[in-house]
């Protein structure tokens, strides 16, 4: 567990650049899908707030991560390699032929809860998990990670009134509120705010913080094990697609595209001072 | 005739299982039944209506059921297999989850509502999903096995209910693990039906032999997997095979049947009774809709017996 907040830096900084490295050399992958949720994942994996037993991936007890916006598994797969829930030599075939895992989330990987990639999925399953403990007393707490632009999806809204419905407070959704879907910012698109009224409209508690802020991210999570209210909490996380790799940062045409060439130098540079 | 739908008669032996294992939960999308309501009273923690929402149904019953929950969920049929399809696809068929997937109303088991809510593509949509078991009812004791069939699998299972009263035509001895069953034997030719087309198998096989044509009869009620095996070893000497279905041909049971036997080199005439590539917008009765697109019992007899003389 890494309370230090400089050591969280270090290690978002690291991951961010392992993230870059593996889709350069696979000449593919959502950098920038990974780098907006960087900082909101190293506080769940390294901050002590996720339990989890990275040597005995099915422990019962485990608190359930749900990557719902599984394109960003370039990241979830490196610090799940780092935190030992398989060898990091896997992540050196990432998007390969032969290779264990790919671009989307796939459920036969241990730490993985679901097969992700196709979007709209994980609030609902989540929500199932988060009923589950409910029905059988556990403790274990549901967290869901959910993309701005896959709150386009219908069914995201069915499972928010499902989970508003049954109070589901042990149920933890996060949405990456980078403001880009695939082709163009979310507003432009299909317009989502206000966010934060729709989900409260839907039972949630809802707090809306900066989500490359560990301060904030902390402060969000806080008490989330004995929460009072009897409400599912939404953390609307504001970033950056591309957080920190100036000439993709909020670029729509960076979406699911790896550098290559030059770009692929010039994005390694500005990486490298990420968090500096 | 049976007394009970086929629907109370899975719910009702459900709820005996449920009983004896807080893990069995059923979700609904909304659709209630009498034997559901001994669910809601005596066992409400195992009852879930989720509403009109067929996606959340899908991801809440694999939420579940990664967490050790043995998951039904339920709808009117081309609601529980269509809407949610690519729920059904990536929750159940590519993570293997074992949800048994309960649809109602079979073919035009609604006749009154519509195409909406008649079912003749989901055999095709879910047949081309890995993973998945295909059962389709018959029969009331059939219902009553599937029930104790699908509650001991632990990979995805869509059975589907008919809507109507079937005639029993099984014993209480059959435990229904063959995947189908010789119901009748022929000379002449053999028709391999489904669901409620296994009872009008046996009014097309009278009406055949008024005209010497004596027909046996196959019941393909699991159409995925397809017991490939006893299905060569029952028709591999037969001269002609009929499939009938109240579905469409297109990648229906019939299709699933040519498929299996092509694959394996067997080499028969056969010929694909279903309902023709359009949709009807016909209401009355089930028998009036069947009338309109060919299926009634002297239709079928008479496309059969034509196909006999040309072949």
């Amino acid at each position: 567990m890494l309370k230090d907040f400089r050591k969280l830096e270090d290690k978002t900084h690291y991951i961010c650049n392992q993230v870059l490295d593996m889709c350069i050399k696979a000449g593919t992958g959502h950098v920038t899908s990974s780098l907006s949720c960087a900082e909101v994942l190293v506080v769940l994996y390294y901050g002590g707030i996720l339990n989890y037993d990275a040597s005995n991936p099915e422990w019962c007890d485990r608190d359930r991560f749900v990557l719902s916006k599984g394109q960003a598994s370039p990241i979830l797969y490196t610090i799940l390699a780092d935190v030992g829930f398989f060898p990091k030599t896997k992540l050196a075939k990432f998007g390969q032929a032969n290779g264990a895992v790919g671009v989307h989330m796939q459920c036969d990987v241990a730490g993985v809860e679901i097969t992700a990639g196709s979007l709209g999925h994980g609030l609902g399953i989540g929500a199932g998990m988060a009923l589950a403990a409910r029905m059988d007393r556990k403790h274990y707490v549901t967290f869901v990670l959910l993309g701005d632009g896959e709150c386009h999806e219908g069914s995201i809204w069915e499972s928010a009134m499902f989970a508003g419905h049954h109070q589901l407070n042990n149920l933890i959704t996060i949405v990456d509120r980078n403001w880009l879907c695939a082709t163009d910012f979310t507003e432009n698109c299909v317009r989502l705010n206000p966010m934060d009224e729709k989900w409260k409209a839907f039972g949630f508690e809802v707090v809306s913080i900066n989500g490359h802020s560990f301060q904030e991210i902390f402060s969000a999570l806080d008490g989330f094990r004995s929460r009072r209210l009897h409400k599912p909490l939404m953390i609307i996380a504001n970033t950056v697609k591309g957080k920190g790799i100036s000439f993709m940062e909020n670029q729509p045409l960076w979406h699911s595209v790896a550098p290559k060439g030059k770009d692929a130098k010039r994005a390694k540079i500005e990486l490298s001072k990420r968090g500096e | 005739m049976a007394s009970i739908t086929m629907r109370d008669t899975f719910f009702n032996k459900l709820y005996e299982i449920a009983k004896n294992d807080r893990n069995v939960i059923i979700i609904s999308a909304d659709m209630g039944a009498p034997s559901l309501d001994k669910f809601r009273r005596d066992l409400p923690f195992q009852f879930i209506n989720v509403g009109i929402a067929e996606q959340n149904m899908v991801a809440v019953a694999t939420g579940l059921a990664l967490t050790g929950k043995n998951v039904y969920t339920y709808a009117i049929m081309p609601f529980a297999s269509l809407r949610c399809y690519e729920f059904i696809k990536v929750n159940f068929s590519l993570m293997n989850v074992g949800v048994t997937t309960i649809g109602v109303g079979s073919g035009f088991g609604y006749p009154d509502s519509g195409p909406t809510h008649h079912s003749t593509e989901d055999i095709s949509a879910l047949r081309a999903l890995p993973n998945m078991t295909i059962l389709n009812s018959s029969s009331n004791l059939m219902v009553e096995k599937f029930a104790g069939i699908s509650y001991n699998m632990s990979t995805p299972c869509y059975i589907r209910l008919d809507r109507g009263l079937l005639p029993e035509i099984y014993d209480k001895n059959e435990n229904f693990s063959n995947g189908l069953a010789k119901l009748k034997t022929g000379k002449d030719l053999y028709i391999i039906a489904t669901g409620n087309m296994v009872d009008q198998a046996f009014k097309v096989v009278k009406k055949l032999s008024e005209h010497s044509i004596n027909a046996g009869i196959i019941d393909l009620y699991r159409i995925k997997p397809i017991n490939t095996k006893l299905l060569i070893r029952y028709i591999k000497n037969e001269r002609r095979i009929v499939t009938l279905e109240e579905h469409f041909l297109a990648g229906g049971m019939g299709s699933a049947v040519v498929e299996n036997l092509i694959d394996n080199g067997i080499s028969i005439p056969i010929k694909r009774i279903g309902v023709p590539d359009k949709y009807y917008y016909a209401y009355g009765n089930r028998d009036d809709i069947n009338l309109e697109c060919g299926l009634d019992t002297k239709t079928v007899a008479e496309t059969i017996l034509k196909w006999v003389k040309k072949i």
